[in-house]
C-alpha cells in the first residue's frame, strides 16, 4: 500500500514537472477561429489571437533589425474572397542586457492580428475554407530557434444579404 | 490504483509531446567523442575541411544573422582570434542562414569578420546533434576531440575559459 501510494506520488510529480517543462517549448499557439458569418458582396473583420509560450519571444511584424525576420500572416482564401489590411500590433521594445545596447520589437505573450474579410457578389452561398499559416522565430534571454510555422484555418459561411423592410410606405391611393 | 493507471495515461501523454521533435539515440559531437568532419564552402566559395584543422584549438560557432544573442558573440570571437591566433587558435562560424547568402556575406563585411564563415548544410547540424538552438558552440581539442559544446550565448569570461582549455591541449604526434 505505501509502495503503491510512493508511485503514485511519483508519478503525479513527473507529470507535474512534465506539463510545466512543456511551457519551455518555444512555440506560438494559433486560437481556434470561429465561423465567420458574411454576407455576399458584404465585409467581416477577422481576428487572429496569438500566443507566444511564457519565456519566449518573438519577432513583432517590423524588427527593428532588417536581418530579423518577422512574424507574418499568410492568407489564402478562394476565389472571390479577400483578406485584405492585416493589421499586427506595434511591437514591445525589448532590451536584453546579453546582447548589449540594441533593443528588439518583439511580441510576447497574447497578441492579435486582425484583417478584413470581403466577399464578391459572384461568390456562392456556402461555407468556404481560408487556409493560413503564421511564420515566425522565436528566442528567449539566451538562444535563438530556427525559424516555425503555424498553421490557421477557419471557415466562411457566405450568407444571402438580407432583404431589407422598404420604409417606403405608398401613400394610400384614394390620395391624389 | 486508479490514480496510478492515471499518472500512466498522463506520463504517456506527456512524454509523447516531449519527445516530438527531441534528439533521439546517442547525442552526436557529445563531451569527449571525436568532432564530425565535414566539408563547407566559406564566403569566398572555398572548402573548408574540419580535418584539415587538426592541430588547432578550434571553436565551431553555429550561428546565423537573424539570430540576436549570436550576434552578440561575435565581437568576442573576433577579439579571441587576435588575441589567441598565434598560439593555435582557429574560430570557424558557421552560418545556419536558409535565406539570401549576401546577407551573411555583408554581415561578415560590416562586422570584419576574422575567421572563416562557412555556410552550413541540415546535414552538418545533423551530425553534430540536430542544432535545435543558436548560437551552438564546441570547443575541439587539437587533437579533434570536442571538449565542451554550448547551447546558447555564453559570457566572455565563459568563452575565452573554454577557448583556453582548447589551445592547452597537446596535439598527439
Amino acid at each position: 500500500m505505501k509502495l503503491s501510494h510512493s508511485l503514485a506520488s511519483f508519478l503525479l510529480l513527473f507529470c507535474a514537472s512534465a506539463a510545466l517543462a512543456q511551457g519551455t517549448s518555444p512555440s506560438l499557439s494559433v486560437a481556434p477561429i470561429g465561423t465567420l458569418v458574411i454576407t455576399r458582396g458584404g465585409k467581416a473583420q477577422l481576428d487572429i489571437a496569438l500566443q507566444v509560450n511564457r519565456g519566449f519571444h518573438v519577432n513583432s511584424n517590423k524588427p527593428n533589425d532588417e536581418l530579423l525576420l518577422p512574424t507574418v500572416v499568410h492568407l489564402n482564401p478562394p476565389q472571390g474572397i479577400m483578406i485584405v489590411n492585416i493589421q499586427y500590433p506595434a511591437g514591445e521594445q525589448l532590451a536584453l542586457p546579453m546582447i548589449g545596447n540594441e533593443k528588439l520589437s518583439v511580441y510576447t505573450g497574447a497578441f492579435n492580428v486582425s484583417a478584413e474579410v470581403r466577399i464578391q457578389k459572384s461568390v456562392a452561398l456556402g461555407t468556404q475554407r481560408v487556409h493560413g499559416e503564421v511564420k515566425y522565430q522565436a528566442c528567449d534571454n539566451r538562444q535563438c530557434f530556427p525559424p516555425k510555422t503555424a498553421p490557421l484555418e477557419f471557415d466562411i459561411k457566405v450568407v444571402r444579404p438580407k432583404v431589407r423592410k422598404s420604409t417606403y410606405t405608398p401613400a394610400s391611393p384614394h390620395i391624389r | 490504483m486508479v490514480v496510478v493507471v492515471a499518472g500512466l495515461l498522463l506520463m504517456g501523454k506527456f512524454r509523447g509531446k516531449f519527445t516530438a521533435g527531441a534528439r533521439t539515440g546517442p547525442v552526436a559531437a557529445d563531451k569527449g567523442s571525436a568532432a564530425p568532419d565535414f566539408v563547407l564552402s566559406d564566403l569566398q566559395g572555398h572548402t573548408v575541411k574540419l580535418s584539415d584543422l587538426r592541430g588547432k584549438a578550434v571553436v565551431l560557432n553555429f550561428w546565423a544573422t537573424w539570430c540576436p544573442p549570436c550576434k552578440a558573440e561575435i565581437p568576442w570571437f573576433i577579439e579571441l582570434q587576435k588575441r589567441y591566433g598565434a598560439q593555435g587558435l582557429q574560430v570557424v562560424g558557421v552560418s545556419m542562414d536558409d535565406g539570401d547568402q549576401k546577407d551573411v556575406e555583408k554581415f561578415a563585411a560590416e562586422n570584419s569578420i576574422n575567421y572563416p564563415v562557412l555556410f552550413g548544410k541540415d546535414s552538418v547540424a545533423d551530425q553534430y546533434g540536430g542544432i535545435s538552438y543558436l548560437p551552438t558552440t564546441f570547443y575541439i581539442d587539437r587533437n579533434g576531440v570536442v571538449l565542451n559544446r554550448v547551447f546558447g550565448q555564453a559570457g566572455r569570461d565563459e568563452i575565452e575559459q573554454d577557448v583556453k582549455r582548447a589551445i592547452d591541449s597537446k596535439a598527439h604526434s
